[in-house]
C-alpha cells in the first residue's frame, strides 16, 4: 500500500547539504504494525512527515495505494487526508476551543458526512473507548492519555486506513502508554488498519509486527517479529 | 458547518477576552464614526429631491468678471424673468420669479384684537414658480391662488401656528408691516428641513408687482433676494439655452470696458451644494467638504481595522497548532479562511451593535453641532441599514482576509511542531502598518493643532475696531419711525452704563454689505467699488474707529461730509492722507467734502482682505441703533432697551443682536471644522493607542522566555524596557516623518483661503511628534514594565 523508491531529503544551507534521508526506500504492506524507531536526530520525524505528505522529499518516489504521491495538488493530498490518512499526535494536538464531542466530529464535517451517520459514528467511538461521559469537557479538563484517547478516536472518526503516530506516547505516563498501545495492536490486528508509529521505547515496539531502525538519515535494519504480544 | 464556525469563534474570542475587547472597541468607535458621519452625507444628499421633472428645472443667476475678480449672486435684475419668458419662447416652458422679503405680520382674533405679532419671512411668488416645482397643494392650486394682488398662501405649519387651525385659515386676513392686508387664499404642505425653499409664508407677485418703490425696469440693479426659476421644453438640451444666455446678457446689460455682465443658468440639484450661490434657506454644503468628511471617515475604520489586521496576525503563531491539525483532518485552505473570516464577521456584527448605541450617543451632539435635524432612523433611511450591512462585510474582509491567509496558509508540518514563528505573521508588515495607522494620526494632530491655533487667532486678532458691549438695536425707516429716531435715542442714552448710540446702517464688519461706484475729487468714476458705510456722527466714538488724518463728520441727515478709509486712498494713488482732505467726492448722487480719513479696519471675514470704504450720512437709510454699553451692565440694560424700544415703537416687532456675536458668526464653519478635527483627533488617537497596547502586549508574551533569559545575564528594568520599547518609538518616529509632509500640503492649502492667518511655524509639527512619541512611550511602558518585572522563574521552568 505504501511504496518508498530511494527517498532523499536534505537542507541546503549557504551551499553545504545536510542529508535528512539518503536512499530510504522499503515498502509497507496493508495491515502492517511498523515501528520506527533510531536516535534522535536520525530522521524518524521526516521520514513521517513524508508519509504523512505532511513535506516532500527532495529526491525519489513515493507511492500510496498505488498512485504517486510526491507532486501532488492540495485538494488531492486532502482527499487522502479525509479519507485514508489518520494523525494520532505526541502532543495530543486537540483543539482547545472545541469539546471532546466537537473534536472528533471536526474531520467528519470535513468529509461531509451526514449528521445522523455522524451521530452514530461518534457514540460508537465514544463508547468504545470509554469516554462517553467526558464527552462535553474541553482538552484541557482531561489527563494526558484521555486526551490522547480522544485524538485517536478523532483519527479514527473518518475510518482511514493508515494510521500515523508520532510518539504517540511520549508524553504519557507508563500505565497510560501500555493501554494506548494495546488499543494500537487491537485496532491493528481487528480492524486490519494499517499503523506506522515512530517511538524511542523498545516495549512500545514490540506491540508491532515489524520494526525500521534508521540513523542517521539511513534504514540501518528492517525486522519482522513474530509471535507479536498477545492482548 | 457556520453554525459551528460560529461557536468556535465565540469560544476564540472568549478566551482572548482582551484582545477581543480592544478589537470590538476599536471598530466600533470607528463604525460609529463612519455611521455619523454616512446619516450626515446622507442627510446633506437628500436636499431638493422629489420634484416632478427635476433634471428639468433650472434657476437663473448674476455674474460679474471685473479686474477685481469674478463674483456671482442667486439673484437676478427684477425685468429678467420677463425677459427670459419673452426671448426663450421655443425652449423654457415656464418661467417663475420669487422674491425674498420680510416683516411683522399680525394677525387679529374674531373680535379685532391683536391675537400675534411676529417677525417672519415672506416670499412674493408667481403662480408659474408653483408650476414648475411640484409642491404639494393642501387647499387652492397656483393660478387661482398667486394670481390676485394681496393673496396669501400659508404652508400648514404657519397656517396652524397663525389660526390654530389649518383647515380654517383660508378666507382670513393677515397684516403684513403694517401696511397690507392679505388674503389666504391656499395652504401648502409644509416644507421638510431638508429644502433650499423654507417657504411659510407666500404672497402673490402682484402684490410686489404693485408697490410703489418697487421698479421692475432697471436692469442695473441686483438683489440676492430676487430669483428666477425655469422649467426647460422636454427634449431641450440646457447647453442649448447656455449657448444662447451670452447673447441674452449683452441686450439687456449696459456694457463698460473693463467689467462685463451676464445671466447663467444653474440646476435645481447644485443649489444646495454651490457655496458660491445662496439660496432661501442660507444651508449650502459643498460637495468637497462631504467628500472630505467621507475620507476622514474611511481614514478612521481603515486605523481601527489596522488595529484588528496587527493583533490578528500577532496572535495568528499561537493558533498555528490548530491550522495544522485542521489540515491533516482533511481542512481546504478554503475553509479555514472561511473559518477565519467567520470570525472577523462575529467580531464585526459585535461590533456594530456597539456601534449602533455609540451613534445614538452621540446624535445629539452632532445635530447641536450641525444645527439639523439628521435622524439615525432605519426603518424612514433604510439606505443606512444598507450601509451598515455593508460596513460590517468591508470591515470584515479588509480587517480579516489578510491575516486568514496568513493563518491558513502555515504548513502544517511546522505548525504541528509549533515551529512557526513570530515573523511568519508578517512582522514587516505589521511594522509598515503601524507606520500608516500613526501618519494618519500625526496629520490629524498636527491639522487639528494649526486649525484651533488659527481659530484663536482670528478670535484675538484686533480687527481696527471694538466689536465688544455693543447692541444693534433694528430700526425700520418708514417715515413714521423717523420721526421718533431723536426720542429713541435720547431716551436710551439716559439708561445708566449706555456709553454711546450711534444710527447706522451696519456695524463696521458686517456680512450685509453694499458696493458702489464713485468719483473722487471731480474725476473720471474710480475703476473700483466702495464698500459704504451709513452712519451718523456718533458711529466713531461708538465703534472705536481712529482718524489717522482729519476728524469725524458733522452732523447731517444727508450726505454733506464722508470719511474713507486708508485703503480706499491707497487704492486712488494718495500718498499724503492730509492732501486728501477738502477733496470732493461724489456719491449715490451727492457731492460731500472728504473731512476724515480712519485707520483701516476689518470690515469682513478674515477670509477677506479690507475693502475700499467710504462713511457718510443719510439719515432715512439707517437700519440699526448702536448702543454701546458698560459690559459689567449688559444684562440689565437690554430688557430696559427693549422696554423703551415697544413704548416708542408700540406696532413693530423688537429685534438685537451683538455685534461681537454677529461677527463670530462668519467662522461657523471654521468653529465646526474646529470642533469635529478635535473629536477625529481624539477618537484615532484613541483608536490607535489600544491597537498599540494590544501589540506591545502581545510581544511582551512573546519575548517572556527572551526577556527571562536576559534578566538571568543581569539585564536591568529599564534595560528591558528600553529593548520592548525601542521598536515602537522607532515606528512611530518614523510615522512622524510620512505624516509631516502630508501635514505640511494640507494645512497650508486650508491656511491659504484666509487672507489673515498665522504664520506656519514648525511648532505645531513638533508638537504633534512630542504628543505622539510621549503617548507611545507611556501606553508602552505600562506594559514592558510589566514584562521587565515579571518572575524569571515562571518564564523559564515550562521550558
Amino acid at each position: 500500500m505504501i511504496e518508498l523508491k530511494n527517498i532523499e531529503k536534505y537542507y541546503s544551507n549557504k551551499g553545504v547539504k545536510n542529508y535528512v534521508l539518503r536512499h530510504v526506500s522499503t515498502t509497507i504492506k496493508k495491515g502492517e504494525f511498523v515501528s520506527i524507531m533510531g536516535p534522535s536526530g536520525a530522521g524518524k520525524s521526516t521520514l513521517l512527515n513524508i508519509l504523512g505528505m505532511l513535506e516532500e522529499p527532495t529526491y525519489g518516489t513515493y507511492e500510496f495505494l498505488g498512485e504517486d504521491v510526491t507532486t501532488l495538488n492540495e485538494r488531492k493530498r486532502i482527499e487522502l487526508y479525509r479519507n485514508h490518512i489518520g494523525f494520532v499526535f505526541q502532543a495530543y494536538h486537540l483543539i482547545d476551543e472545541m469539546t471532546v464531542y466537537e473534536n472528533i466530529e471536526a474531520p467528519l464535517l470535513y468529509k461531509k458526512i451526514g449528521g445522523s451517520e455522524r451521530t452514530s459514528r461518534i457514540a460508537n467511538l465514544l463508547d468504545r473507548f470509554n469516554i462517553v461521559a467526558k464527552k462535553d469537557l474541553f482538552p484541557n479538563q482531561l489527563s494526558g492519555g484521555q486526551q490522547q484517547l480522544v485524538g485517536i478516536a478523532r483519527a479514527l472518526a473518518a475510518q482511514p486506513s493508515v494510521i500515523l503516530a508520532d510518539e504517540p506516547t511520549g508524553n504519557l505516563q507508563s500505565a497510560q502508554a501500555e493501554e494506548i498501545m494495546q488499543l494500537f495492536q487491537k485496532l491493528n490486528q481487528e480492524d486490519g488498519i494499517t499503523i506506522i508509529q515512530v517511538t524511542h521505547s523498545e516495549k512500545n515496539a514490540t506491540y508491532g509486527n515489524r520494526i525500521l531502525h534508521i540513523a542517521d538519515g539511513v534504514i540501518k535494519d528492517d525486522v519482522q517479529l513474530t509471535g507479536a504480544k498477545a492482548i | 458547518m457556520f453554525k459551528l464556525n460560529l461557536k468556535i469563534a465565540w469560544r476564540n474570542l472568549w478566551k482572548n477576552k482582551g484582545y477581543t475587547f480592544i478589537n470590538v472597541l476599536g471598530l466600533s468607535i470607528g463604525m460609529a464614526s463612519c455611521i455619523l458621519i454616512f446619516i450626515f452625507i446622507r442627510y446633506e444628499m437628500s436636499f431638493d429631491e422629489g420634484f416632478k421633472n427635476e433634471d428639468r428645472i433650472f434657476r437663473i443667476t448674476t455674474n460679474w468678471t471685473s479686474p477685481d475678480g469674478f463674483e456671482e449672486s442667486q439673484g437676478v435684475p427684477k425685468p429678467a424673468p420677463a425677459a427670459l419668458r419673452n426671448d426663450f419662447k421655443n425652449q423654457i416652458e415656464k418661467v417663475g420669479a420669487i422674491c425674498q422679503d420680510g416683516g411683522i405680520i399680525k394677525v387679529k382674533d374674531d373680535a379685532g384684537k391683536e391675537k400675534i405679532k411676529t417677525l417672519e419671512d415672506i416670499f412674493y411668488a408667481e403662480p408659474e414658480f408653483f408650476q414648475i416645482m411640484s409642491f404639494e397643494w393642501l387647499q387652492g392650486n397656483p393660478m387661482q391662488s398667486l394670481s390676485q394682488p394681496n393673496s396669501v398662501v400659508l404652508s400648514k405649519d404657519m397656517a396652524t401656528r397663525l389660526f390654530g387651525d389649518w383647515n380654517k385659515a383660508v378666507g382670513k386676513i393677515i397684516n403684513y408691516q403694517n401696511r397690507d392686508n392679505f388674503m389666504v387664499t391656499g395652504i401648502l404642505q409644509e416644507m421638510p428641513q431638508n429644502s433650499s425653499f423654507p417657504l411659510k409664508i407666500v404672497v402673490s407677485y402682484e402684490t410686489f408687482r404693485k408697490h410703489p418703490n418697487e421698479r421692475f425696469d432697471n436692469w442695473g440693479n441686483v438683489s440676492s433676494n430676487d430669483e428666477c426659476y425655469f422649467l426647460l421644453k422636454d427634449g431641450v438640451s440646457i447647453d442649448e439655452v447656455r449657448g444662447a444666455l451670452p447673447k441674452f446678457s449683452d441686450k439687456y446689460f449696459k456694457r463698460d470696458n473693463i467689467s462685463k455682465q451676464e445671466i447663467s443658468a444653474q440646476s435645481l440639484g447644485d443649489i444646495h451644494y454651490n457655496e458660491n450661490l445662496g439660496n432661501f434657506s442660507s444651508k449650502t454644503m459643498s460637495k468637497k467638504e462631504l467628500y472630505g468628511l467621507g475620507i476622514i471617515g474611511a481614514f478612521l475604520m481603515l486605523t481601527a481595522c489596522i488595529n484588528f489586521i496587527n493583533l490578528a496576525t500577532a496572535q495568528a503563531v499561537s493558533r498555528s497548532k490548530e491550522v495544522g491539525v485542521r489540515k491533516v483532518m482533511g481542512s481546504l485552505r478554503k475553509q479555514l479562511v472561511f473559518q477565519f473570516l467567520t470570525e472577523t464577521l462575529t467580531i464585526s456584527v459585535f461590533a456594530m451593535l456597539i456601534a449602533c448605541v455609540l451613534t445614538e450617543v452621540a446624535l445629539p451632539g452632532m445635530r447641536s453641532l450641525f444645527q439639523e435635524e439628521i435622524s439615525f432612523s432605519i426603518i424612514q433611511h433604510p439606505i443606512i441599514f444598507v450601509f451598515m450591512i455593508g460596513l460590517v462585510i468591508v470591515v470584515s474582509f479588509l480587517a480579516g482576509f489578510y491575516p486568514a491567509m496568513v493563518m491558513s496558509g502555515f504548513s502544517p508540518a511546522l505548525a504541528i511542531k509549533n515551529k512557526v514563528t513570530a515573523n511568519a505573521g508578517g512582522l514587516s508588515l505589521r511594522k509598515v502598518l503601524v507606520v500608516v495607522q500613526f501618519s494618519i494620526t500625526v496629520v490629524l494632530i498636527i491639522g487639528t493643532l494649526v486649525v484651533l491655533k488659527q481659530m484663536n487667532y482670528m478670535r484675538e486678532k484686533p480687527l481696527g475696531f471694538n466689536p465688544s458691549a455693543i447692541a444693534l438695536v433694528n430700526v425700520r425707516n418708514d417715515s413714521l419711525s423717523l420721526i421718533k429716531y431723536q426720542i429713541l435715542q435720547d431716551r436710551i442714552s439716559k439708561i445708566p452704563g449706555v456709553l454711546t448710540t450711534s444710527f447706522c446702517r451696519n456695524p463696521p464688519s458686517s456680512s450685509n454689505n453694499n458696493e458702489t461706484n464713485f468719483k473722487y475729487n471731480g474725476t473720471e468714476k474710480a475703476n473700483f467699488q466702495a464698500n459704504t458705510k451709513i452712519a451718523d456722527e456718533n458711529y466713531f466714538k461708538t465703534f472705536g474707529l481712529t482718524f489717522v488724518a482729519g476728524k469725524a463728520f458733522s452732523k447731517s441727515d444727508t450726505i454733506k461730509e464722508v470719511v474713507v478709509n486708508e485703503t480706499t486712498l491707497r487704492k486712488l494713488n494718495v500718498v499724503n492722507f492730509n492732501d486728501a482732505l477738502g477733496k470732493k467726492i461724489k456719491i449715490f448722487g451727492k457731492e460731500g467734502t472728504l473731512v476724515g480719513v480712519v485707520k483701516d479696519f476689518n470690515n469682513l471675514s478674515l477670509h477677506e482682505p479690507i475693502s475700499p470704504i467710504i462713511i457718510t450720512t443719510i439719515k432715512d437709510n439707517y437700519q440699526n441703533l448702536a448702543v454701546k454699553m458698560d459690559s459689567k451692565q449688559i444684562k440689565s440694560i437690554m430688557p430696559q432697551i427693549e422696554k423703551i424700544w415697544n413704548n416708542t415703537f408700540p406696532e413693530n416687532y423688537y429685534r438685537a443682536s451683538f455685534v461681537d456675536e454677529d461677527i463670530s458668526q462668519y467662522y461657523e464653519t471654521e468653529r465646526v471644522m474646529g470642533v469635529l478635527f478635535k473629536v477625529f483627533a481624539g477618537i484615532i488617537i484613541f483608536i490607535s493607542f489600544i491597537g498599540l497596547f494590544g501589540l506591545i502586549s502581545f510581544v511582551a508574551t512573546q519575548r517572556t522566555k527572551e526577556v527571562a533569559v536576559r534578566k538571568v545575564l543581569g539585564a536591568s528594568t529599564f534595560e528591558l524596557v528600553k529593548m520592548l520599547n525601542g521598536s515602537f518609538l522607532l515606528m512611530v518616529f518614523i510615522a512622524n516623518l510620512v505624516a509631516w509632509p502630508l501635514a505640511y500640503l494640507f494645512v497650508s492649502k486650508w491656511l491659504s483661503t484666509f487672507t489673515y492667518r498665522i504664520d506656519l511655524s514648525i511648532w505645531p509639527f513638533v508638537l504633534a511628534m512630542v504628543i505622539s512619541m510621549l503617548i507611545t512611550l507611556i501606553t508602552v511602558s505600562l506594559r514592558s514594565f510589566k514584562a521587565a518585572r515579571a518572575n524569571t522563574i515562571d518564564a523559564l521552568k515550562y521550558e
